[in-house]
């Protein structure tokens, strides 16, 4: 029975051609989803390309310059001598930290255009180089891109909705439900297989052509994590639609018209997509208050305006801390700029930590507690879901600061006592600098994210079918 | 002039929707999410204005209170630039949160905003804020569109509009009275709205500030007002067009996507790839060469130093740097400005350029999507649009300009032979103005929005031309 149900729709849906229709602006739309998403990504690539080539050469350069001071051939001012720890901790050696883009990049740009992902580091402090955002239009940037994500959160459910808000009530206006259920058939059996049609011809496309287009852009499902990370992609689509489906059934079920149904569904969508995460931003926003980067400016310049008046005498105490670190042969030098400046970042790094803890606390706080709101509808859940699988999220950015924020230890920790000590570098010393490298976050983590979302996604499709099968029950067969 | 059938028709319509729960329902959760919208609004700026305004003073106080300092060294420190806020942008906030809320002016560098607030807040921002415009734009159409869609489809399909024809009722005069009718109901919603929406201003308000904006808040209403009209239009043309109410709203509300949802977007991601921004490294390169090898690229650094040693020992009429009545290492620190102001000069303003040509691919799509009209105008009149940025961002760089010229004037001709151990002391400071910025006038951003407001007055023209077409056809069966 349920076959001939799935034939005669696929008959009426074909004559009527909405089903091709439906398709292919469906194929259109993530295909140019796709490009845009694939565009951003070779974006990201040949920048790091480039600060990578720029890093050897300059590096490189570095060397020959050592060479031709050894050599008696040149010489510079103490500034810009390779030789100094000072000037290869800074901006002559440093290293480029950098976050590749995951492997399903090209399907969500989430937070990903708002991140930076490579920071030049030096002795400097943190703040110095870790705001190197990439330049944009920001009205373009307040637009969103039109990436696969967003045709999955936005248009995929309206397309959904475009096939079923008249699913039951079409049926009654023509007057074809009656005569339908004079066959030995049950209503909950006929809608079964109007929407396994229906959700076929959705969710094959949707997951097919999303990943033949990734897979044509030159994904690389072999590369590490892109298996498991595809899987779920396709779960996460596959039980967001399911929802949409649930909900169509269940304002059906209600037995209104189908103007009505479309309304209904219209305002379901407007509320679960636009006005709920719009209220959930401002319950962040307004629980958590972030404290103003003005003031965070204004702190972090107070403080190293405190420490740089008391320079020699800060220096005078870090002696004192680490006797170790006074050059060989003769009394430190109160005087030595890099050494003061050493002791100055040292002691605004001190004052600043508290500012800066509170200001993570409170970012950190706004992201809780709208993840955990994030239930109330399941675009947000999706829109979460679709982020972290493809690695545009806050807690992939989070991770790489922290692996970032280790690196800037080991940096300072071999240049600080050399440039204190007045050592002088040789070209092989060049070798042995810290060099960055980035792990993904554990694979665990993501996937009890990911799950936690997908869990969501099913127990609320789960709750709108079930009260959908209770009112078809009481289904009205005639107008 | 308007007649006494198309008065009946709006009062009939009026009356209909106000007794209309559906119409009650959605009326009240609009007005709800403005005006929930408008308190944000007006908490956020006051909130943000009071710590732009004590920042601005506190960085101005430790530039006044900097202690005794080598010139060069006070201009490395430099003070930081804030954003001042405009009134009308606690209505729309605009590209503000995504632009970075200050600048670092220092000597030697034209440095970027820092700090985009969007990036500190949570993923979910990025499904919009709730602000007075995201209602006005995407929420007021539909609620249009549920008004307007059973206009005429509805009445043939109760039979009413055969009746109405059989009495004599002209076809146009049911447009009209339709569109009175509806004009009726929204300003029952809109007025409340804007009386509120006026006190939340009076109240963020500093004295005289709402009359310094007054200019910009009625353009932006009469934006919105086109805007709803073109709505109002082209949903009484559909409903008369379509074959039953039901197709109607399926057609008006893919309009709404479209218009929405899908344009905006699409509209940016075309801008991008038919006017590419270069990414941040490459600019910052490419800002390098030039300053190495000179604009020209044949005009290396120590050359250029070389230059200036000859000419100023020349026009001094003098054979060492010694013998110089002023001192050196100023003159070159300014020569050295000059030349980076250039190379800045030169790369912002392709920069900004190509921003600009973005935005201008952007209007000009307003012919396909009206949304993409009214929010460059909404924004523009909010002064959050790019072009205020630029306009503060530029102001903030002529100030850097003159603080960094008196700081090498001063070394120039007060260091003597002490160079770099030269002290200056708060004289120098406070002869410095303290930054104060402008912000462009209402004719200022009614030029820039002129191509947005002619295409919206040409979709309202064109809306309300279709409306009145197709209501002159309509049939009274299908």
């Amino acid at each position: 029975m349920l076959g001939r149900i799935i034939r005669h729709e696929l008959r009426n849906l074909s004559a009527d051609r909405t089903l091709t229709l439906v398709v292919m602006i469906f194929a259109l739309l993530i295909g140019y989803g796709l490009y845009n998403g694939a565009t951003w990504v070779d974006f990201q690539r040949a920048t790091l390309r480039a600060a990578g080539e720029e890093e050897i050469a300059r590096i490189a350069g570095a060397r020959a310059v050592i060479e031709e001071i050894d050599s008696g051939r040149s010489e510079v001012p103490r500034f810009a001598d390779p030789r100094s720890p000072a000037f290869a901790g800074g901006a002559g050696g440093a290293r480029y930290a950098v976050m590749p883009p995951g492997p399903l990049a090209a399907l969500a740009v989430g937070q990903s255009d708002l991140y930076p992902y490579y920071f030049k580091v030096t002795r400097q402090s943190r703040q110095t180089f870790t705001g190197n955002d990439e330049i944009e239009n920001p009205a373009l940037l307040s637009a969103g891109r039109f990436d696969p994500a967003f045709v999955i959160i936005y248009l995929y459910p309206l397309l959904i909705l475009a096939l079923c808000y008249n699913l039951l009530s079409q049926e009654k206006e023509q007057g074809t439900l009656q005569m339908i259920m004079s066959q030995p058939v049950a209503l909950r059996t006929f809608v079964f297989g109007k929407v396994l049609l229906r959700a076929t011809v959705v969710l094959v496309p949707a997951i097919v052509l999303t990943l033949i287009g990734f897979l044509a852009l030159g994904g690389e499902i072999f590369a590490e994590g892109a298996w498991w990370r595809c899987l779920l992609w396709v779960l996460v689509v596959a039980a967001y639609g399911l929802f949409w489906f649930g909900a169509a059934i269940l304002v059906n079920s209600i037995g209104g018209a189908s103007a009505s149904n479309a309304l209904a569904l219209a305002g379901m969508w407007l509320l679960l997509v636009l006005v709920l995460p719009s209220l959930l931003g401002v319950a962040a926003s307004t629980s958590y208050p972030a404290p103003s980067r003005v003031e965070m400016i204004q702190a972090v310049r107070r403080a190293s305006a405190e420490a740089s008046a008391q320079g020699s005498r800060l220096l005078a105490r870090y002696y004192e801390d680490h006797p170790e670190l006074a050059p060989a042969g003769g009394a430190p030098d109160m005087n030595d700029f890099y050494a003061r400046s050493i002791a100055v970042q040292t002691e605004t790094e001190k004052m600043m930590q508290p500012v800066m803890e509170y200001f993570d606390r409170q970012v950190l706080g706004q992201q809780h507690l709208s993840e955990n709101f994030r239930f109330l509808s399941p675009a947000v859940i999706t829109q979460a879901a679709l982020n972290d699988l493809s690695g545009a999220s806050a807690h992939r950015y989070r991770h790489f600061l922290g692996l970032v924020e280790q690196f800037h230890h080991r940096w300072l920790e071999y240049f600080n006592p050399r440039i204190l000590r007045q050592a002088r570098l040789t070209a092989r010393d060049y070798d042995s600098f810290p060099v960055f490298a980035f792990k993904e976050e554990p694979a665990g983590a993501v996937v009890a994210r990911v799950m936690k979302g997908l869990l969501g996604l099913l127990v609320t499709t789960a709750v709108v079918v079930w009260l959908a099968l209770r009112r078809l029950r009481r289904y009205p067969l005639t107008a | 002039m308007i007649n006494r059938n198309q008065i009946s028709v709006a009062r009939k319509e009026f009356t209909e929707m106000m007794r209309d729960g559906r119409f009650r329902w959605a009326a009240a959760i609009v007005l709800g999410l403005l005006l929930a919208a408008l308190v944000m609004g007006w908490k956020h700026h006051r909130e943000v204005s009071r710590q732009h305004e004590a920042a601005r003073r506190e960085t101005r106080e430790q530039w006044l209170h900097q202690g005794a300092k080598n010139p060069h060294s006070a201009a490395h420190y430099g003070i930081y630039a804030f954003k001042p806020k405009m009134l009308p942008a606690l209505l729309d906030r605009g590209v503000e949160p995504y632009t970075g809320v200050a600048v670092w002016l220092e000597a030697h560098k034209q440095n970027e905003f820092k700090y985009r607030p969007a990036a500190d807040a949570a993923a979910v921002a990025r499904f919009g804020e709730l602000t007075a415009s995201t209602v006005m734009q995407l929420l007021m159409p539909l609620l249009i569109i549920l008004l307007l869609f059973p206009a005429f489809a509805g009445e043939r399909e109760q039979g009413t509009l055969r009746q109405l024809l059989s009495i004599g009722a002209r076809r146009t005069d049911l447009a009209i009275g339709k569109v009175l009718g509806v004009a009726g109901a929204l300003g029952v919603l809109l007025l409340p709205a804007t009386m509120l929406g006026t006190a939340a201003l009076a109240l963020a308000a500093d004295d005289g500030a709402v009359g310094a904006s007054a200019g910009r808040l009625v353009m932006m209403g009469v934006g919105y007002l086109l805007y709803f009209g073109i709505f109002v239009g082209i949903s009484l043309a559909v409903s008369a067009a379509a074959a039953s109410s039901r197709m109607a709203l399926v057609v008006l509300l893919g309009f709404w996507i479209v218009n929405g949802m899908i344009a905006p977007r699409a509209a940016a991601d075309l801008a991008r790839q038919l006017h590419p921004t270069p990414s941040a490294f490459e600019f910052a390169q490419q800002i390098d060469r030039d300053m190495k090898n000179g604009l020209d690229g044949h005009d290396p650094a120590d050359k250029r130093a070389q230059d200036l040693q000859r000419r100023v020992l020349a026009q001094y009429g003098v054979s060492k740097i010694e013998d110089l009545p002023v001192n050196f290492a100023g003159i070159s620190l300014q020569e050295a400005e000059e030349h980076g102001n250039k190379v800045y000069e030169k790369h912002y303003s392709a920069l900004w350029e190509t921003f600009e040509r973005q935005e201008i691919l952007k209007r000009s799509l307003g012919v396909i999507a009206p949304m993409l009209s009214i929010r460059s105008i909404s924004a523009g009149f909010a002064g959050t649009d790019f072009s205020h940025h630029r306009d503060f961002a530029s102001s903030a760089e002529n100030y850097r300009r003159v603080l960094v010229k008196a700081m090498n004037d001063d070394m120039t001709f007060n260091a003597g032979r002490s160079d770099y151990a030269y002290q200056a002391g708060p004289e120098l400071w406070s002869s410095v103005d303290d930054f104060s910025y402008t912000a462009p006038t209402a004719r200022w951003v009614l030029r820039r929005q002129a191509m947005s407001a002619v295409l919206l007055a040409l979709w309202f023209v064109a809306a309300m031309g279709a409306a009145m077409g197709a209501a002159a056809r309509v049939r009274v069966d299908v």
